[in-house]
């Protein structure tokens, strides 16, 4: 394929690399943007839940929507999408080249916008290479792209906000989920996430890990253990689960490949994810030609990642040689405005790491966080009457309740971290503000419903959604049935978009206590355990390197023996990292062992260097390009 | 780090570790190797570690052959597997001239030992039955040929070196070398000032700028050359084919990845290693053509290395001035210093500690065969 | 394993039957799916076995980085089947370590 000339050059098409190709076309720069996926909207495409953040960055509406409205966005502003492109290195010339299906493009664009997002930590345990271990982006890929079931049960790792809303929608899709575990002593996403999972029964197992996982041609079971302060595992705590399906969900490392192998400055910033390449404020590396943005440049979220999209954009577009008629003062007038929204999307304890992490990269003073509210709403005032009952109690960035209101009851603030605060009289429990709230954690009660009886109104994204008159059973906030309930009304509307708004009567003293119910046969019940003999796994064989089928002890050995200190030296001497996945699953454990075995920090190791190209394309491919000059 | 030593090898690559392991295995351990990243990562860790006696200058053949010998007994002397394919080498010729050339040469190479021979288009096919003979005249065969994983021979040199008491200092590097008279008496590293007796230069690609550190001026320069591989898939080539009218060469490594380069003759001198898509598109070109039946493997990575070039194409080997006595190079391996490094270090070991060499005369790679211009070049580099 | 019918938010297309082998047996998979895909839905979940140890190997990343899913796909090896769209009639085989190449 020929050589194609462009302006701007996007690569990765996800909410970061969409706004900021929209953004640089808005302003008159001709922009390519390649992708490797079918599909345009990176992450977004998985995600079927309502997104938190800001409304400017589309909260309250699900991924899979924003999606589409971030394409939409760039089509229009005439940026050139090409889909099923992998980015493949970046040349000393300024070359990019791309690998399709059917050809092996070559972009020679004047500024690069590397928007890569992030790929999935993996977790090595015995057996942790047999089908049926997936990362939670597979999980999610597999589900809710391609329609197809992971598993029938499922043992979640992790409890971050990814575990957490894994773990939901794998229940949404009718698939058993035996346990979320973590191995910290907290949950670390939202607990509004937490929440949802833990109402519909599923438990989160804090100071917990996976031993091992055992089964033949895939999973079959999985052992865990409560582990003490320094994370081991306690002995006589061990406990086995009937799974066919691990989900790891870890962790993200930002996918910087390109970035280190186009040269430009990196540095390891453990609050961003691991190394991330330097950029200023305007999101440029040490490369002017280079920018970066979105999960690629420190794992944050969607909502950040459309605005360092646009900064980027912005400044891409403003440092073209061509005058594309942006002029200064509507340059910084957008950049400022850019500038005033991540500083309040970074505000709160959930911004925390990015603000950290981006001022350690930049070498600028930590911004300081202006004070947040954050009074509880007093619920025992509330005895009697009709209104709704918030149970959002973290400073997290987030305010579509407040919005959807019509009647202005609920207040968040110009400050989205803070706590939504209820003015009870202007509520009259109308409801719609439960539908809208990401984190399903508005319920209205009305306790006057009857003399004994309270009807509660609950958020419903499962199927089927019960009729009137259904009798269901009425769990607690952990997923305990407490009673049974009479369904008093069940609201599908299109101006709910997919979440229905199911009534449940049940005893005044079990208002303050349903919080969900469950039709029962969502949840497929455990099998009976069978295990095989597995009193000789050993840690050390556990496979690091599954290209190259390496265990741990071929890497400790490398270590002690023959003296490797480094990822180089380790890929040479044992090929891992060699592999036609070049080192992304193996690499941050190899460098995990590394740290512990030279008692170093892992900061210290620099990942195996990357080369060219990034992902294997076949010599009959490279074999027919051609060098023609197009424009 | 010592501040004090006998001698001091600059360079972790496949000639200093050998050079390392020769002297130690020698007795004299009171050696420091200094390498200034880490092990392999020179030339040696980017070469396609072929091993071949077909050169048409007798002198390397015979270097060449005593390195064999050595390479075949590697596992056992030094308890290391290096991947050793024993495939031979096959040479193709496409035009009569070409085959009137191998023809000679293979005369002379039988005549020092080696076990060539000219081999017809269909005997080519036997030999390498995915190659497509489209073309070729004949070819040149050396089923004694092979060719080894050079990160594990330069590992099993450096930890028998180690073992025997060679120390190795890794992310160390040269910046200075002090002179007292005729001799140098101590180089100066990031590290530290070491005095020593003798200063070995295997430094690769940098052989020239740790020369002018000794105040010589030696006549290398290092030239990019590129190198790519696929992913492994079942083996389906025995032999390390070269084509010098295509200008390929390729082999299918004991892992089973395929590793081909070629030398691009419009490389200037310099330091610069980053590949390029204009050799990865070229490579593939070329690779299909002869092996059509790769086209649907899969390209993993590219790289490139430094040739070190001498002015006639083989090595420089021993003293190189009489101003600097005990400075001893061992550089301008142009491109086959990973075949010759087991009889380099043990020429260099015999130098340093009896003062001459024993195996081998080193005569005709003396530096002094430069002056007066170049004689007879090696004409067998790709 | 299944494929998911219903869901809450989500709508799947039940795209037009496409027949393809898998080791020699024939399987449906349907319009959209990728070969893992298909092959996931069909229950199969061993895809190769490891080039080493030859252990069994499944999917894992699902988007064609990790290259746990190689398979012999219509004689070519080495072919990640989580990113490889379904084609009638295609032929599939597990890939047992290195993969090889059809001398035609
Ligand atoms: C389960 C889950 C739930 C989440 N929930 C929320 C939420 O509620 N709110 C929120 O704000 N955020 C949420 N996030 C985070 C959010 O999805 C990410 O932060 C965001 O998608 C990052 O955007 P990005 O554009 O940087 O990267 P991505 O969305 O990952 O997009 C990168 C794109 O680049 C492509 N690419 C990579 N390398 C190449 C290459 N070499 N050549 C071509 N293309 C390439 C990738 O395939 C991908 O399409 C969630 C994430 C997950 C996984
Ligand atoms: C692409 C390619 C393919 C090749 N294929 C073959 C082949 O098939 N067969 C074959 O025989 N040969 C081949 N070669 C040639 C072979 O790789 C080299 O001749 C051989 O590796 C040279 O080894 P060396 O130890 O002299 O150099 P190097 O491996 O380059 O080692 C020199 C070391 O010195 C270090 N150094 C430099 N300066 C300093 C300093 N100031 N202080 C401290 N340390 C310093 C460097 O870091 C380096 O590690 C190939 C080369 C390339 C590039
Ligand atoms: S229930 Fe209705 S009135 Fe009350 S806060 Fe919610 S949207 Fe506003
Ligand atoms: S209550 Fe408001 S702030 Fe809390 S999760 Fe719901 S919409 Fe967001
Ligand atoms: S499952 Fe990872 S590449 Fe296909």
């Amino acid at each position: 394929m020929a050589m194609i000339n462009t302006e701007i050059l996007v690569i990765g098409g996800g909410p970061a690399g969409l706004c900021a190709a929209a953004e640089a076309a808005e302003h008159g720069a001709k922009v390519l943007l390649v992708d490797d996926k079918d599909v345009l909207g990176g992450q977004l495409i998985k995600q079927t839940h309502r997104f938190f953040g800001s409304r400017q960055q589309y909260a309250g509406v699900r991924g899979i929507d924003i999606a589409k409205i971030l394409i939409e966005n760039a089509r229009e502003f005439g940026v050139e999408l090409t889909t099923g492109a992998t980015a493949t290195a970046i040349y000393g010339d300024g070359v990019v080249a791309a690998a399709t299906d059917d050809g092996f493009l070559k972009v020679r664009p004047e500024k690069i916008i590397a928007a890569t997002g992030a790929y999935e930590n993996m977790l090595a345990f015995p057996n942790s290479d047999l089908p049926g271990v997936y990362g939670a982006g597979a999980v999610q890929t597999l589900m809710n792209v391609n329609g197809v079931a992971p598993g029938n049960r499922v043992l979640m790792i992790g409890a971050g906000n990814i575990g957490l809303i894994v773990a939901y929608q794998l229940l949404q899709a009718g698939i058993g989920v035996a346990a979320v575990i973590e191995i910290t002593d907290r949950v670390g996403g939202y607990y509004v996430h937490a929440n949802k999972i833990r109402r519909l029964g599923v438990p989160i197992l804090l100071r917990h890990t996976v031993k091992y996982a055992w089964g033949g041609e895939g999973v079959e079971g999985a052992a865990i253990a409560r582990v003490d302060e320094r994370y081991r595992p306690i002995p006589g705590t061990e406990r086995d689960l009937a799974v066919d399906t691990i989900c790891l969900s870890v962790g993200l490392t930002p996918l910087t490949e390109l970035l280190w192998n186009a040269g430009c400055g990196m540095k390891y910033i453990a609050q961003l994810g691991g190394h991330v390449a330097w950029h200023d404020e305007n999101m440029r590396t040490s490369r002017e030609d280079i920018y970066v943005a979105g999960d690629a440049s420190g794992i944050e979220e969607a909502s950040s990642a459309m605005i360092e999209g646009k900064v980027a954009g912005l400044n891409a577009a403003y440092a073209l040689k061509r005058d594309i008629g942006l002029s200064k003062k509507n340059y910084e007038g957008c950049l400022e405005d850019y500038r005033e929204q991540l500083c309040q999307l970074r505000r709160g304890p959930f911004g925390e790491k990015a603000r950290r992490g981006k001022s350690a990269l930049m070498g600028a003073p930590i911004p300081a966080d202006r004070p947040i509210k954050s009074t509880p709403v007093p619920d025992e005032e509330f005895q009697k009457g009709a209104r709704v009952v918030i149970e959002c109690e973290q400073n997290i960035p987030c305010d579509p309740c407040e919005a959807t209101c019509p009647h202005g009851a609920i207040t968040v603030g110009e400050d989205m971290v803070n706590y939504p605060l209820l003015d009870a009289g202007k509520c009259n429990a109308c409801g719609i503000c439960v539908a809208s709230c990401p984190g399903l954690a508005l319920f209205v009660l009305n306790r006057d419903y009857s003399q004994t009886e309270t009807e509660i109104i609950l958020p419903y994204e499962f199927i089927p959604v019960p009729n009137k008159g259904d009798r269901v059973d009425a769990c607690d906030r952990e997923g305990n049935v407490v009673c049974r309930a009479r369904v008093s009304r069940a609201v599908k509307s299109k101006k709910f978009d997919r979440t229905a708004l199911v009534s449940l009567v049940v005893e005044d003293r079990y208002a303050d206590v349903v919080r969900s119910f469950r039709i029962s046969g969502i949840v497929p019940e455990t099998g009976r355990i069978e295990k095989p003999d597995m009193s000789r796994v050993d840690e050390m064989d556990t496979i690091i390197c599954v290209c190259e089928d390496v265990t741990r002890r071929r890497i400790e050995e490398a270590i002690d023996r023959d003296g490797a200190q480094s990822m180089d030296e380790i890929k040479r001497l044992l090929r891992c990292g060699m592999g036609p996945c070049q080192g992304k699953t193996c690499q941050r454990l190899i460098m995990q062992i590394l740290a512990k075995k030279l008692n170093r920090n892992i900061e210290e190791f620099k990942p195996q260097t990357y080369r060219g190209p990034m992902k294997p394309v076949s010599l009959g491919l490279l074999a027919k390009a051609d060098d023609e000059e197009e424009n | 780090m010592k501040k004090k030593t006998d001698v001091v090898i600059i360079g972790g690559g496949v000639i200093g570790t050998s050079i390392a392991y020769s002297l130690a295995k020698n007795g004299v351990t009171d050696v420091v190797l200094v390498e200034r990243d880490t092990l392999s990562c020179g030339a040696t860790g980017r070469c396609a570690g072929g091993i071949r006696q077909q050169w048409s200058e007798p002198s390397n053949v015979r270097l060449a052959r005593a390195s064999i010998e050595i390479f075949k007994n590697f596992r056992e002397e030094m308890g290391r597997d290096i991947g050793l394919v024993e495939g031979g080498y096959l040479l193709c010729a496409h035009a009569e001239e070409e085959a009137e050339r191998f023809r000679e040469t293979v005369a002379m190479q039988r005549k020092v030992g080696a076990d060539v021979r000219i081999v017809t288009p269909e005997e080519m096919r036997d030999i390498a039955p995915c190659l497509n003979t489209d073309g070729m005249i004949l070819g040149a065969y050396c089923p004694d040929d092979c060719h080894a994983d050079p990160f594990q021979v330069t590992q099993g040199y450096a930890e028998n070196a180690r073992r025997l008491g060679v120390d190795i200092e890794l992310h160390t590097e040269v910046t200075e070398i002090r002179k007292k008279g005729k001799r140098v008496a101590a180089v100066v590293t990031n590290g530290g000032k070491i005095e020593c007796n003798w200063v070995v230069n295997a430094a690769g690609g940098h052989s020239a700028e740790v020369g002018a550190m000794a105040g010589v001026d030696l006549p290398t320069k290092s030239y990019r050359h590129q190198i790519a591989v696929t992913e492994p898939i079942r083996r389906i080539q025995e032999p390390l084919i070269v084509d010098f009218y295509v200008n390929i060469y390729f082999c299918q490594t004991a892992h089973g990845s395929f590793m081909m380069g070629y030398g691009d003759e419009a490389e200037k001198p310099g330091h610069n290693v980053r590949g390029t898509w204009q050799f990865l598109e070229e490579i593939s070109r070329r690779l299909t053509g002869l092996v059509p039946a790769l086209k649907d493997i899969s390209v993993v990575r590219q790289w490139a290395g430094l040739y070190n070039m001498s002015p006639d194409a083989q090595p420089i080997l021993g003293r190189v001035s009489d101003e600097v006595e005990n400075f001893i190079c061992a550089v301008g391996f142009s491109g086959h210093g990973f075949m010759l490094a087991p009889i380099t270090g043990v020429l260099m070991a015999e130098l340093i500690t009896y003062g001459e060499t024993r195996t081998l005369p080193i005569d005709e790679l003396s530096i002094k065969r430069f002056e007066g211009g170049v004689k007879s070049a090696e004409a067998n580099v790709v | 394993m299944r494929r998911i019918t219903e869901h809450p938010i989500l709508t799947f297309e039940q795209g037009r039957k496409i027949t393809f082998t898998f080791d020699g047996k024939t399987i449906e998979g349907r319009e959209g799916d990728t070969i893992a895909s298909a092959l996931q839905a069909a229950g199969i979940r061993v895809y190769r076995e490891s080039i080493e140890m030859h252990r069994p190997r499944g999917f894992f990343c699902a988007i064609g980085r990790c290259a746990n899913c190689s398979m012999i796909v219509d004689g070519v090896p080495n072919t990640k089947v989580c990113v490889t769209r379904l084609r009638e009639g295609v032929v599939v085989e597990t890939q047992r370590g290195r993969g090889g190449v059809r001398r035609d």
